[in-house]
């Protein structure tokens, strides 16, 4: 068994007077791929949202509570969330690079957290985080062209590459291939394979085959309340709860 | 007269509708048969035969019969020995006997008067019982030939829309006729102008006092004329006058403008931002001639003031005081569309900005306002359009002396108060003085064309970018 990285207790969350998730408890598990699967508007989204409290950005947004990281309790209001941030970063379901450089795409994260002082530190941080995200050679040529300018798996790529560059331990995705094409996707999927050596990564999917594939820990949502959590092997072939039976064999959601 | 006809032309066509829909659903029960379109469409197209062609009649009418009675009332004067040598003389004399006619003529009446007067009446008379009986004529034929069409069932429905279609066509046929008109005067008035001054005169000269530039007789004027006219229509000081307010006003609506769209867009909840945003949007209501008195009566004496107590002489009339008025005036502009733009900077950039730890302030600065920098500065060339297009505040505000200065507390000019200058008191029409209006008129219209083009041009680019 890994370590726990990431421990949810009795998680609430409430948009204004709706409640999104009810006392979700969740281990996530140091440098392994957990993935989260469920219907529509479960609380997929939300829960990573927890993580690294971009919640906070949402007015109505209300989270009780923990989450600990390392331990740590960061559902706090006097947690920074720059350095949590700094610390888990996120990829999201559209591609949303910003519209300047590639080089600019990615230095903009270190510049932020005053890394890479000088030229040459920050020009090493955008060839590492480059090719970390299996990009470094198709762009390495035209790294102050428009990020924009990517296709989107490129652009994708460029996104976790801009996620890696500040150095962080988490990586939450929130279904980073929906909008990619299979080849795209396969692409991204080596490279979550690749990044797991690294990275403790939390992807949300809507593909049941993409979660066999690149997770080893499977949490199933249904309306807003973790129903079944566990192996990605095991919750596949031989899941407890009837519904994560009915949902993965495609008979509703 | 043509006002009762219109009148009537429209009761009675109006009228015709129903009995259009009433005839035409009456036909379909008795015969049993099924209609080519509603029955009100047959009352719409009875409604419009009736009155369209009724009424560009009378307008037809209206525009040339002064003309037609002018020219023979002045023919038949002419052959009772009326005595004239040019066409203002003719014009005269018929001024005269249109007044004889409305009794508002008080100088000697001549025979050869009185008589032209009275087959002024006759004709007036002829003309205006024509024009009754040739409307009833068409309006009845017109009226014949559409209920014999609603008779035979036709596709009422596609007619009234073509006549439709052809209704707004004309409309904005119009509107660009009209919008082709005024350019086509602006330059031919121009041309005028530039064929008296040279054009790169009037662009580089340094000194413009329209007042001083008598000519006796333009088609011969002699090279010391010239050289005097010349330094009458230097245009220079008013470009130099004109940016330079612009400046000012640049200068203190685009940094208010902007911080306070940003603020709007950014930072105020939904609460704030229902109540401050119509209220900075009275600003752009206010009439600029309130703007203008407020400059003038209130913002130039106070920094006259102020400049006395640190021994300072300010103008009442300053730069200053219209340029900040002007600015002000402005910022409503600047901040609603720097708002429009920032609001349509996609939210997946913000949060990609704050999942790498990115803050609010580096996120707005570092991310939303260069992604919004094309649309920001488009905004800010529209503003500087207006501004350079506004007349009452700096008519009120700016002074008229054409100074060449950089000293925001002189009095300045700008193209705008120079043509209101110019035109306002007697003129002679065809005098470089008054011809100059219009080039600086064009000059003006062609400067703030290329902005507002480029301006667009950015913010269409912009809005491409994220749709
Ligand atoms: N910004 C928001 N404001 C209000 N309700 C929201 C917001 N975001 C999500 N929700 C609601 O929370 C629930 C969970 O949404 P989400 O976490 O996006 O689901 P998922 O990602 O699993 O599709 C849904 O019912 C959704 O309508
Ligand atoms: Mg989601």
């Amino acid at each position: 068994m890994s370590d726990i990285k990431i421990k949810s207790k009795n998680l609430n969350v409430y948009y204004g007077d709706k409640q999104a998730l009810f006392d979700v408890n969740l281990d996530l598990n140091e440098k392994e791929v957990t993935a989260l699967i469920g219907p529509s508007g479960c609380g997929k989204s939300t829960f990573i949202r927890c993580i690294n409290r971009m919640n906070d950005v949402i007015d109505i947004c209300k989270v009780t509570g923990n989450i600990e990281i390392d331990g740590i309790e960061i559902n706090d209001s006097n947690l920074d969330v720059v350095s949590l941030r700094e610390r888990v970063g996120m990829v999201f379901q559209k591609p949303n690079p910003f519209p300047k450089s590639i080089y600019d795409n990615i230095s903009y994260g270190p510049k932020i957290h005053g890394k890479g002082e000088t030229k040459n530190e920050l020009d090493e941080i955008v060839e590492k985080s480059l090719k970390k995200a299996a990009l470094w050679e198709e762009v390495k040529d035209r790294l102050n062209e428009p990020g924009t300018g990517l296709s989107g798996g490129q652009q994708q790529r460029l996104c976790i590459a801009r996620a890696i560059s500040v150095n962080p331990e988490v990586i939450l995705m929130d279904e980073p291939c929906s909008a990619l094409d299979p080849i795209a996707t396969a692409k991204i999927e080596e490279l979550i394979d690749e990044l797991k050596k690294t990275y403790t990564i939390v992807i949300v999917t809507h593909s049941m085959a993409q979660a066999v594939r690149v997770s080893q820990k499977t949490g199933f949502f249904h309306l807003g309340k973790i129903i079944e959590v566990g192996k990605t092997e095991k919750i596949f072939k031989n899941p407890d709860n009837k519904m994560t039976q009915d949902y993965i064999t495609g008979r509703f959601g | 007269m043509n006002f009762v006809l219109i009148f009537l032309i429209t009761i009675f066509s109006l009228s015709l509708f129903f009995y259009g829909r009433s005839k035409t659903k009456s036909i379909s029960v008795e015969n049993n048969i099924k209609l080519n379109a509603l029955p009100k469409f047959y009352g719409y197209y009875l409604v419009l035969w009736c009155s369209i062609p009724a009424l560009v009649f009378l307008l037809v009418w209206s525009l040339f019969e002064p003309v037609i009675i002018k020219t023979i009332i002045i023919e038949t004067a002419a052959n009772q020995g009326a005595i004239f040598n040019d066409t203002n003389e003719a014009n005269l004399i018929y001024e005269k006997i249109k007044a004889i006619h409305l009794g508002t003529y008080f100088g000697d009446i001549d025979s050869i008067l009185k008589e032209s007067a009275i087959s002024y009446a006759k004709f007036i008379n002829l003309f205006t019982n024509s024009k009754i009986v040739l409307i009833f004529g068409i309006i009845i034929a017109s009226v014949i030939y559409s209920l014999k069409k609603i008779k035979n069932n036709n596709k009422a429905r596609e007619d009234v829309e073509t006549i439709l279609k052809g209704l707004l066509f004309v409309s904005s046929l119009i509107a660009i006729l009209t919008t082709l008109g005024i350019i086509f005067s602006l330059l031919f008035e121009s041309i005028k102008f530039f064929s008296v001054i040279n054009i790169f005169d009037y662009l580089f000269g340094t000194s413009w006092s329209p007042q001083k530039a008598f000519v006796r007789d333009a088609s011969a004027i002699t090279a010391d004329e010239y050289e005097e006219l010349k330094d009458a229509f230097g245009f220079i000081p008013l470009i130099a006058g004109t940016s330079f307010i612009a400046f000012i006003a640049m200068l203190v609506a685009v940094p208010i403008g902007l911080f306070s769209g940003i603020y709007m867009a950014e930072y105020a909840s939904m609460k704030v931002r229902r109540v401050s945003k119509p209220i900075i949007e009275i600003l752009a209501g206010i009439p600029t001639v309130v703007y203008g008195f407020f400059a003038a009566l209130t913002v130039g004496p106070f920094f006259r003031q102020l400049g006395e107590s640190f021994g300072l002489t300010v103008s009442s009339e300053s730069a200053l005081a219209a340029g900040l008025i002007m600015g002000i005036m402005i910022i409503p502009y600047v901040s609603s569309l720097s708002d429009d733009v920032i609001n349509s900077v996609p939210q997946s950039l913000r949060d990609g900005s704050y999942a790498v730890g990115a803050t609010k302030s580096e996120t707005i600065k570092q991310v939303v306002i260069p992604a919004a920098l094309p649309g920001i500065i488009g905004s800010v060339l529209l503003a500087v359009s207006r501004a350079i297009g506004e007349t009452m505040i700096v008519v009120m505000a700016a002074g008229l002396a054409a100074n060449l200065t950089i000293n925001p507390l002189d009095s300045t000019t700008t193209i705008t108060t120079q043509i209101v200058m110019i035109l306002v008191g007697d003129q002679e029409f065809d005098s470089p003085k008054t011809q100059s209006a219009f080039a600086l008129g064009l000059t003006l219209f062609i400067a703030t064309l290329i902005l507002n083009f480029i301006a667009q041009r950015a913010v269409k680019k912009y809005r491409e970018k994220y749709d």
